[in-house]
Parts: structure tokens; C-alpha cells; sequence
């Protein structure tokens, strides 16, 4: 079958992706200055013997691969150490029985680690996403509908406006609105030290400390899907088949769902697709202003301290996300557009 | 009570924790639609705000209904006698061995005992013994302990818990701190289950501050754990201590709670428990102590100091850090010979082996400058490398260099360094290269880029020209020391309560080891260093170390440009009794902690 072909090429298409992001990850890394046994800490009362035991605790002392001792400095060394000898292959073993390693700076497991950081996310950005593209393709629709009237332009005004907004400031407008006039925490996912009667009031609890990261997160991307879901809207509004719609006598609403909008989400799936890929990375400015304890933060903090381990984990899960999206962009796509499926 | 480390990462944040419960994703995902269902109300409603509140705080009492700030979700109703405290950190691990951050030795001071309690006075108090003697020769140690401290889960701390905990920490070399205090124990002994007996291979003046950081472990939990690769990788969750607080909850990243031991035998708390809650960004801190969300903050940005003079039922606290932290300028001193073979690249500026050079340079610094701009005025002038915060250790009586441009002149004038070209910048006294130096920092400071800027308006006064850049504090460090790459740094240094470390930085023997960023030597500075790692009379130790305070000093080793204050502030409306009388200021420090009452008790 035609289908099932394009499928299996698509899916193998990400499988090798992943593979590459998976070699690349290790050395970016390691190319990068700095030494993760000491990094963070200038303290000479870590001691030469301590320092040397955290290497070999976390196998630093090992080569990075064949042929080279370092990457950075560049240190040429023995070509013909058995592989299983050296960060490189140890990396892809562990990752092949599913080990992510441990954190330089917890000594935590890394997959525990990320799996809670990228739930966290993934209930934040994914509450910010469902939103936004709602609210962003409904508004869109309508004021492409409406072109050239004052609801049209105050849909693009604002759209403009909402999606050129600094992040971080915006996040510090609403938290002092928020916390001042509507008592809403702070920061964090739930209230610290709170007892809950029932399951209900965990709910709740975390849902008030969503509100704030979720709806500056809202306003941050609906400008973004507004004005696509519009611009789109709009060419498709011009072309014949919509006329011959009209001139069916059908109604609105029936041109609009069965002949405009079908043909206007092409470009809206891409752009959800990246943007959901891209956003499981967290919106780190979005989680720093409301301290959410989410996956970017986590990269961010890892960056600093050089922590390996957290990395590598927190890139394959982003590359994993990005991949994915993209696949199902891919087989959306030709869901929406038969003519995909025969390129 | 303190924080070990030099140059501790301070707003330091952490990695998550794992071991999410399939019962909190179910219970989260229901959160995920009721969400959906409040933004979808609110949306609908007009306004985005009003409609959770409605939700929250919905019930019968509609005689005031317009008074939004008396909504109380259900969840926070329980902080009646729970001090709330938000700061810009989270410990790095639980595991006294393996910790690193300040922000989790904040939480061992409260959760166990050591030998020692440090005071707010820089002095050294009995915690866990009740008696302690000396022999004649400083090197028998005995400790008799008190008979009714227990451990959270019930078991009596023993003498084989302290003997346990000390041979444990000396025996693992990955621990980062820990061996480092145990390095002149000989042995370790408990003849019966109260008294502990330390042998030292050598008498050391400040057993005091090796031992009050050694929180005692219970070996009954630690023991297995007590291998080469458990030692590191025992995350100590439950955290079973003996001091005033035990631990309740512990979400990294996020807050730890703990809950009073009422019945603790010396400092029963009076308050129900602490939460520590993290804040990634310092406005959200500060919005949260204004807004009431929590009752104090243990660092604020100076910026916010204005603010919180002004701001209702709260109090701005400002002295000396528990642990104080020194800012230094480095001068590259590195002579030829003791550059060091292996690593150094020793490429100083050779005017600035000069002590006329750097006197100059120390006259013309505007320090009182350098604390109004940099530190908003939020710093007392520096003097020498072992900070007012040190209490009998700070050696007041040295006489600093003032603020005087053409004294600087005069001095470099006579020194030989004259502007031949008249291109504004001096030239060595041979006529050769100008007295141009470069001059770095670490980027991730935001009070050094000001501070190079003010040295390079005044350092332009007296014909001295900066290149000022910012460097990654791993390339910083790799120009530093030993490679002595460098002409300028803008560096500083944490401190021990005890002086001993930080004028250890100025050893000769330093030099290789990269613990010298100076290149400073100086014999007599030497001699007198070993004198005082063995005087035991604190008196003469005292002397000595004044002694060598002004060696440094009328050397030029540094320039110390201030002594930061650390600025903490707490509510007036809802505890009483926070400890703001002292030269330092800590209060989240159990001394402070265990003896606050909520307001109206």
C-alpha cells in the first residue's frame, strides 16, 4: 500500500535522526571548556585525591573515545584501548539498556530526574499550548472572516502586540497583578507543606499555581497562531472554490469548516508541530519567573555545571519530542493533503 | 551553624528529583482539566483572574463579599505555626558527605547536632557534649556527651554514632569537604556510650571548626551504606538527625518542610515547623514576602533594599554574612622563579611586581565609591583578606591606604613610572611597555563589571590603563592559577569561620597548587603561618595572625574593595523574636529558628 510505505520511509527517517542526535549529544558536550569533577566549586579544599575519586566515580578518568584522551583541550591518546574502555562506548551501552547515568551534581539518577522535570513541563506547556491554538485558530478564522473590518484589525493589533511582548516581563507584569489583587501564589506547583483533605484539593492547589505560567504562556503564543491561522484564512477565502461555496448558497459555517479550514491547517500543523517539539525544552523564561519546576530550568542549571548526564538525558527526551512531532506533522499532512503522499 | 564553602555557587538551583507516583500524574492530569475548566470559565467570563477565586474561596460567608484579600485556599490553611521561608536555592543532595551547596548545610544546622554550634558572635559553643577536655600536649581530645539526645526515629545517639560518623567521613576521599577535617585525626574512641576520646597526630588550634561541620549520622542507618560506592550514592531522603528539626518533606527544586522536636533537650523550637520554598527569580522572592506568601527571605537583591525599607509589616535585616565572603582585586605577583614549571605561563604585567606599583594602585581606589555604586551602599570598606565577619580574627587596628589620587601620582612619579609619550598611560621606568593591564572577572558576577569599571576611571587618574573583560569562570580559572595568564582579577573567596584557610591562599608553597591566585611569597609571611597552625593559646594565635594581616597588607598582596553586608528580611505580622542584635545575620539559623513565637502567642 502507497500509504504504509510513506510511513515506514517517515518513520525510519526519525530513527536514524534520533541515532545522530543521540552521537552528537555525547560530544557537544565534551567539547565544550570546562571540567565537570571541579566545575561550580573553586575550592581548593576539594582536594587533588577527592577530585580524582569523582573522576573515576563517574568514569571521567577513561578516555573520551579511540585516539583521544580529551576533546577540550584536544588530547590525542591510545588508539587501541578496548572500546568498552572508553566515555563514548560506555555512554551508548548504558543508553542501549536504557540507562541515562547519574547526575555529576545529585548523584541522583538522571532518568528519575528528567521524568518528573518533563511531567511538570508537559502539563505546563501543554495547558499553554491547548489554549493558545485554540483561542488562536478561533480568533484567526473569525477575523479573517471579517477582513478589513475594526475586528480584523484589532485581532491583528493585538495578535502583534501579544506575540512581540517580552516573556519575562510580561511573567513579572501578571505575577505582581496576580499575587497582589487575586492572592494567587507565587511560585512553584503546589503550596509547600500544604495537607490536603482529599485529592480534590491537591487539584485545585495545583491548578491556582497554574494559572499565572499558563496564562502568560497563553498570551505569549496566541499572537504567533492568530496571525498565521488569519493570513492563511484569508488566501484561502479568495480562492474560487469558496466562491462556488457561496454561490452553492451553503452557509456559512458549512463553507468555512468543510472548504476553508482543511485547507488553511497545512501551516498551522507545521507550526504546532515545531512548537510542540520545541516547547517540551520547557519555556525556561516562563518557569524561571514562577519557579516551576520544570525541564528547562533543569537544562539550564545542568549547562552551568557541566552535568553530563542531565544533559544528554534532557536532549535525546527534546530531540525524542522534536522527531516525534515532526512525524506526526508528516503523517498529518497527508491526511489533510492527499497530494503529500505522492511526493 | 554554617556554610563551609569558598566561593559556594549562591543562587544556586537544582536538578529535580525523580520517583513521581503514578497516584500524583493521575491526580495531575485531573488538575490539567480542571484548569482547562477554569481558564475556559474565566475566558468566557470577560476578566482572566476573578473566576479562580471564585472557585477557591466560593463558600456561605457572603456577608463580606468583596474582600479578596481574606480568601484563603483550603491547602494554605495549615501554615498557622509554620514559618515560611522562600530562598533562591535548593540543596544539591541531603547526604552530608556528598553536599556542596550552602543551602543544604543550611538544613543540616537545623536537622543534626555536631560537637560544636557556631554563634552569631564568630565564638564556639557545646552542642552534642556537655563537657570537653584537653590534654597538657593539645592532642587528646575528650568529649563527654549529653545523655538525653535521641535520634527522629527514637534511638539514643551514642558515643558509637560520633565514632561511626567521624571514621566514616575521614574514610571516604570522594567526599569533597569531610576528609579535609579529619586530617589530623589519629584515632577515634569511645571507652563507653558517652564519652568520645580524639586522638590528633598533631595539636591544632581550631578543632572547633573541623568538628562543627561534621554532623553526627546515626550509625544504625548509615552503617550499610558505609562502601565505597554507598557512600556517595545514598541520597539520605529520610534525613534522620538529632537537632531541633526533623525532616517532613523534601521535593528538590522545589521546598523542603520540616517539623519541630518539641520536646528537643536544649533547643525545643516553639514554632510547628519551617518550610523552605525555592524561587527561581529574586522579584518573585521579594513580590512573595510583600504579598505575605512568606514570613521571611534569607538573601534579597540589593536593589530591593529601597523597596523593603518602605514596604508594610516587614523588616529589613543587614549585617555580616554567617559566612562571610571576601571580594579581592589580584594583582599578578608571580616572580620568575616561583612560576611554576609544569603549568605556569606567568605572561604579568612585570610593573605590578612592584610593591610601589600596587601601593599606588591601592591609593587609588575609591572603595567607599565602589560599595555606593556596586553594592547600593550595602558593604562596609575593606581592609584585609580576613573580613570583619571573623570577629577576633579582623585586625581593625591596620591603617588603610585612602582614597588619594595624587599621593598615587607622587608614588609612581617617584617610582621611576613616567608618561614619556604623553599618550596619557605611563610607561615602565625603562621606557618600555605601558602600564596597560588587563583586568578580568568572573561573568557570572554582576557587582565585578562595576567595580572594573570605577577601578578604571580612578586607575585612568593616575596613568594606568584597564582592558576589562569577563571571562567564563572555567576560563577564569584556567587563566588563573597556576598558569598566572592573567595581569587583574576581580575574584573572591568564601571563608571558614577560622582564618587559617584564607591566608593559606597566600602560601608560598600555594603557588603550584593553583590555591595562590597572587603569586605572593614571602618567607616571613611563611614561617609565621606554621607558627600559628600550632599555637594553642588563642591569644598569641590572635597576634600572630593580626601579624600576618598587616604583612599582607603592607604588601599590596590584595586590594580588598569591600566586605559585602548579607541583607535578610522577615514580617512583623507573623513571628516575633527573630535574632537581629548580632554582628552577623542568619535568620534561618536554628539559633534564630528555634526561639521565634507566632505574632499574638
Amino acid at each position: 500500500m502507497l500509504g504504509s510505505r510513506y510511513v515506514l520511509k517517515k518513520i525510519g527517517w526519525a530513527v536514524l535522526t534520533i541515532l545522530f542526535v543521540i552521537v552528537l549529544n555525547f560530544f557537544l558536550f565534551r567539547i565544550l571548556p570546562g571540567d565537570p569533577a571541579r566545575s561550580g566549586v573553586r575550592d581548593p579544599r576539594l582536594t587533588a585525591q577527592a577530585v580524582e575519586a569523582i573522576r573515576v566515580r563517574f568514569g571521567l578518568d577513561k578516555p573520551i573515545i579511540n585516539c583521544f584522551q580529551s576533546l577540550n583541550p584536544v588530547e590525542v591518546g591510545d588508539c587501541f584501548v578496548n572500546p568498552m574502555d572508553t566515555q563514548f562506548f560506555i555512554y551508548a551501552r548504558n543508553l542501549l539498556q536504557g540507562e541515562l547515568g547519574i547526575s555529576y551534581h545529585s548523584n541522583r539518577p538522571v532518568a528519575d530526574l528528567l521524568l518528573e522535570r518533563l511531567w511538570n513541563t508537559v502539563l505546563l506547556v501543554g495547558m499553554g499550548q491547548i489554549l493558545s491554538i485554540i483561542i488562536g485558530i478561533v480568533i484567526g478564522v473569525i477575523a479573517a472572516w471579517k477582513v478589513r473590518t475594526s475586528v480584523d484589525y484589532g485581532a491583528l493589533i493585538g495578535g502583534l502586540v501579544a506575540w512581540s511582548l517580552p516573556t519575562f516581563w510580561l511573567g513579572i507584569i501578571l505575577l505582581m497583578m496576580g499575587s497582589r489583587h487575586f492572592d494567587l501564589p507565587i511560585g512553584g506547583k503546589i503550596t509547600p507543606g500544604a495537607t490536603y483533605a482529599n485529592a480534590w484539593e491537591q487539584v485545585l492547589d495545583v491548578g491556582r499555581h497554574m494559572i499565572l505560567p499558563t496564562l502568560t504562556f497563553t498570551i505569549v503564543f496566541v499572537g504567533e497562531y492568530l496571525l498565521i491561522m488569519r493570513s492563511t484564512m484569508v488566501d484561502v477565502l479568495s480562492e474560487d472554490y469558496v466562491l462556488t461555496a457561496k454561490a452553492k448558497g451553503l452557509n456559512n459555517y458549512q463553507i468555512l469548516r468543510n472548504h476553508a479550514l482543511r485547507n488553511s491547517m497545512l501551516p498551522m500543523v507545521t507550526i504546532i508541530a515545531l512548537n510542540l517539539g520545541f516547547t517540551v525544552a520547557g519555556a525556561i523564561q516562563i518557569e524561571a519567573v514562577f519557579s516551576w519546576p520544570g525541564l528547562g530550568q533543569t537544562i539550564f542549571e545542568a549547562v552551568n555545571r557541566r552535568d553530563y548526564p542531565v544533559l544528554q538525558g534532557a536532549f535525546l527526551i527534546i530531540a525524542v519530542a522534536v522527531v516525534f512531532a515532526n512525524l506526526i506533522a508528516d503523517l498529518l499532512y497527508s491526511y489533510l493533503d492527499p497530494r503529500v503522499r505522492a511526493a | 551553624m554554617t556554610l563551609p564553602s569558598l566561593l559556594l555557587p549562591k543562587n544556586d538551583r537544582l536538578p529535580p528529583r525523580g520517583g513521581e507516583t503514578m497516584f500524583t500524574k493521575i491526580r495531575s492530569t485531573l488538575a490539567i482539566l480542571l484548569v482547562i475548566a477554569i481558564m475556559l470559565a474565566a475566558c468566557s467570563g470577560g476578566t482572566g483572574a476573578p473566576a479562580p477565586e471564585a472557585a477557591t474561596s466560593a463558600p456561605a460567608d457572603s456577608s463580606q463579599p468583596a474582600e479578596p484579600a481574606a480568601t484563603e485556599a483550603p491547602a494554605e490553611a495549615a501554615s498557622g505555626g509554620q514559618v515560611r521561608i522562600g530562598w533562591g536555592g535548593s540543596p544539591d543532595t541531603l547526604n552530608p558527605g556528598t553536599a556542596i551547596l550552602s543551602e543544604a548545610y543550611i538544613l543540616f544546622e537545623l536537622v543534626y547536632s555536631s560537637m560544636f554550634d557556631l554563634n552569631l558572635d564568630g565564638t564556639f559553643s557545646l552542642d552534642l557534649a556537655e563537657s570537653w577536655d584537653v590534654s597538657d600536649d593539645g592532642l587528646v581530645h575528650t568529649f563527654k556527651l549529653r545523655p538525653d539526645f535521641t535520634w527522629h526515629d527514637g534511638q539514643p545517639v551514642t558515643a558509637k554514632d560520633v565514632v561511626f560518623t567521624y571514621n566514616f567521613y575521614g574514610s571516604h576521599e570522594d567526599f569533597p569537604y569531610m576528609p579535609v577535617y579529619t586530617e589530623y585525626f589519629d584515632s577515634v574512641e569511645a571507652p563507653d556510650d558517652q564519652t568520645v576520646v580524639i586522638t590528633l597526630t598533631e595539636p591544632i588550634p581550631n578543632i572547633e571548626s573541623q568538628l562543627v561541620f561534621m554532623y553526627i549520622l546515626p550509625e544504625h542507618i548509615w552503617a550499610e551504606h558505609d562502601t565505597p560506592e554507598g557512600a556517595t550514592a545514598f541520597e539520605n531522603e529520610q534525613m534522620i538527625g538529632s537537632g531541633p528539626f526533623k525532616l517532613a518533606e523534601y521535593r528538590q527544586g522545589e521546598f523542603v518542610t520540616l517539623e519541630a522536636v518539641k520536646d528537643h533537650p536544649t533547643s525545643p523550637p516553639k514554632v510547628d515547623g519551617v518550610v523552605f520554598q525555592t524561587f527561581d527569580n529574586q522579584d518573585a522572592l521579594v513580590q512573595a514576602l510583600t504579598t505575605g506568601q512568606v514570613d521571611m527571605v534569607t538573601e534579597l537583591p540589593n536593589t530591593a533594599v529601597p523597596t523593603l525599607r518602605n514596604a508594610e509589616n516587614v523588616q529589613l535585616v543587614v549585617g555580616a554574612p554567617l559566612a562571610p565572603e571576601v571580594t579581592d582585586i589580584i594583582p599578578n605577583q608571580v616572580s620568575e622563579e616561583n612560576c611554576p614549571p609544569e603549568d605556569g605561563v606567568c605572561s604579568g604585567h612585570p610593573a605590578l611586581r612592584d610593591l610601589q606599583v600596587r601601593k599606588a594602585l591601592a591609593y587609588a581606589t575609591d572603595k567607599q565609591k565602589i560599595i555606593d555604586v556596586a553594592l547600593l551602599g550595602l558593604g562596609t570598606p575593606g581592609l584585609t583578606l580576613i573580613p570583619d565577619g571573623l570577629g577576633v580574627w579582623y585586625n581593625d587596628t591596620i591603617k588603610d591606604y585612602p582614597f588619594d589620587i595624587d599621593e598615587a601620582n607622587r608614588i609612581l612619579d617617584e617610582a621611576g613610572y613616567l608618561d614619556s609619550d604623553g599618550d596619557g598611560v605611563r610607561e615602565m621606568p625603562d621606557g618600555t611597555s605601558p602600564l596597560t593591564f588587563r583586568i578580568y572577572w568572573p561573568s557570572d558576577s554582576s557587582t565585578a563589571p562595576r567595580i572594573a569599571e570605577l577601578l578604571g576611571e580612578s586607575w585612568k587618574q593616575v596613568g594606568i590603563d584597564l582592558q576589562p573583560q569577563a571571562l567564563d569562570p572555567d576560563a577564569l580559572t584556567s587563566v588563573c592559577c597556576p598558569t598566572f595568564d592573567y595581569d587583574i582579577i576581580i575574584w573572591g573567596w568564601g571563608s571558614d569561620p577560622d582564618p587559617g584557610f584564607l591566608l593559606s591562599v597566600h602560601l608560598t608553597d600555594e603557588i603550584p597548587t593553583g590555591n595562590s591566585e597572587t603569586g605572593y611569597s614571602n618567607p616571613e609571611f611563611d614561617k609565621l603561618f606554621a607558627q600559628q597552625a600550632t599555637e594553642l593559646d588563642p591569644a598569641k594565635r590572635k597576634e600572630i595572625v593580626w601579624q600576618m594581616e598587616q604583612i599582607l597588607h603592607d604588601d599590596v598582596a590584595y586590594i580588598i574593595p569591600y566586605y559585602a553586608q548579607a541583607t535578610q528580611a522577615f514580617r512583623t505580622d507573623r513571628f516575633t523574636g527573630w535574632i537581629t542584635d548580632q554582628p552577623k545575620v542568619a535568620l534561618e539559623d536554628p539559633t534564630s529558628l528555634t526561639i521565634i513565637t507566632p505574632v499574638g502567642n
